[in-house]
């Protein structure tokens, strides 16, 4: 019976998670001014949303429906900033090349540390005897 | 036709067209290289250029999108909570493993450019470089870097370790799909698990929780550390 919903009530449920994501990022913006946080108020209400679906117990439908739209959006929504790339100034041939080496090399380093890092824990922890 | 040029009615649908486009051209060619904001970012810098029209009246004109940014992040916290239950067996060698990570990836790429004799600003922006790009925005804007550097920064090294990634982990025998999900959720943010939900689903949830929680962690961890 959770397949048979009329349009309106996909609606509603809709506008209820859409709300829900705008109020907790104002949540968050506010929580960070009010408390001179360092850290940034999307992240705040992230995690204040979060807090509240661990409580919940489970995601409502319009919230995995309104977010699962938004994140496929992505993209789009930092698209402007991602343009600014080709406009930066002030910055020198050596600053792009220690950059792009940065980029590439630590990537890969941080990428293949972090694999065996959870590796070893993951082995130690269900006494698996894929410790080699 | 300036003032046109100049407004959202233009820019807003600049966007989404190159957005589609760039999304279309990934899907076509079905690989990490050409992530959909490679390919729309170099069409709307192409019309900018082409019709003259300044950057700084086109990040105007597109501000609905940056609005939109915030409940963006908000919204991550959803995957997050989804896929909770898949790796709870998982536990504490996973916390370990993306507190440790969250740390580890900037501090790889700013011991390198360091060496390469990077400026500050480089430096600074590198901080944010492995986290989700919404993310990685807001936190230039708390600890006052360009967005726009690091939008490009977190963006890259996300091609690049969704690209180069799987393989390597390949070579050096590590096919556990925990591994390679938590390896990518932390190293290469969004573009990663989109490219570990390719690899399986298993994949994908510990790439998914990765990336929020490490997201969260460094923009958390990181301004203290740097206000002190």
């Amino acid at each position: 019976m959770d397949s048979f919903r009329g349009p309106l009530q996909s609606l509603m449920q809709w506008l209820g998670g859409a709300a829900v994501l705008l109020i907790c990022d104002f949540a968050g913006r506010q929580i960070s001014q009010v408390l001179t946080l360092p850290v940034p108020g999307s992240v705040v209400g992230m995690l204040v949303l979060l807090l509240g679906l661990m409580l919940y117990g489970r995601v409502p439908r319009g919230l995995a429906v309104v977010s699962g739209q938004l994140l496929r959006l992505l993209a789009l929504l930092f698209l402007p900033a991602a343009v600014g790339v080709f406009y930066l100034e002030g910055l020198s041939v050596n600053d792009w090349l220690a950059l792009l080496a940065a980029l590439v090399i630590g990537t890969l380093i941080s990428l293949v540390l972090c694999a065996l890092l959870m590796q070893k824990l993951l082995g130690k922890g269900d006494g698996d005897s894929a410790d080699d | 036709m300036t003032d046109f040029l100049l407004s959202p009615l233009f820019a807003m649908p600049l966007n989404l067209c190159a957005f589609l486009l760039g999304l279309a051209l990934y899907r076509r060619t079905n690989t990490a290289l050409l992530h959909p904001i490679v390919g729309a970012g170099l069409m709307v810098a192409a019309v900018l250029w082409s019709l003259d029209i300044p950057y700084d009246a086109y990040r105007e004109a597109s501000g609905v999108l940056y609005v939109l940014l915030g409940p963006a992040v908000v919204a991550l916290a959803v995957p997050v909570k989804q896929n909770l239950t898949v790796v709870r067996q998982a536990g504490w060698p996973l916390a370990v493993t993306i507190a440790v990570g969250a740390l580890l990836a900037p501090i790889t790429a700013m011991g390198i450019a360091l060496i390469l004799g990077a400026t500050q600003t480089v430096l600074m922006a590198l901080t944010g470089k492995s986290i989700t790009t919404p993310i990685a925005m807001a936190l230039a804007e708390k600890i006052h870097t360009a967005q726009s550097l690091a939008a490009g920064i977190a963006v890259f090294t996300g091609v690049v370790g969704a690209v180069a990634g799987p393989p390597l982990l390949n070579r050096l025998n590590i096919r556990d799909h925990r591994v390679i999900g938590i390896a990518l959720g932390v190293n290469a943010h969004a573009v990663g698990t989109a490219r570990a939900l390719e690899i399986s689903a298993l994949c994908g949830a510990f790439a998914a929780l990765a990336m929020g929680l490490c997201g969260a962690l460094t923009a958390m961890v990181l301004p203290l550390l740097l206000s002190s």
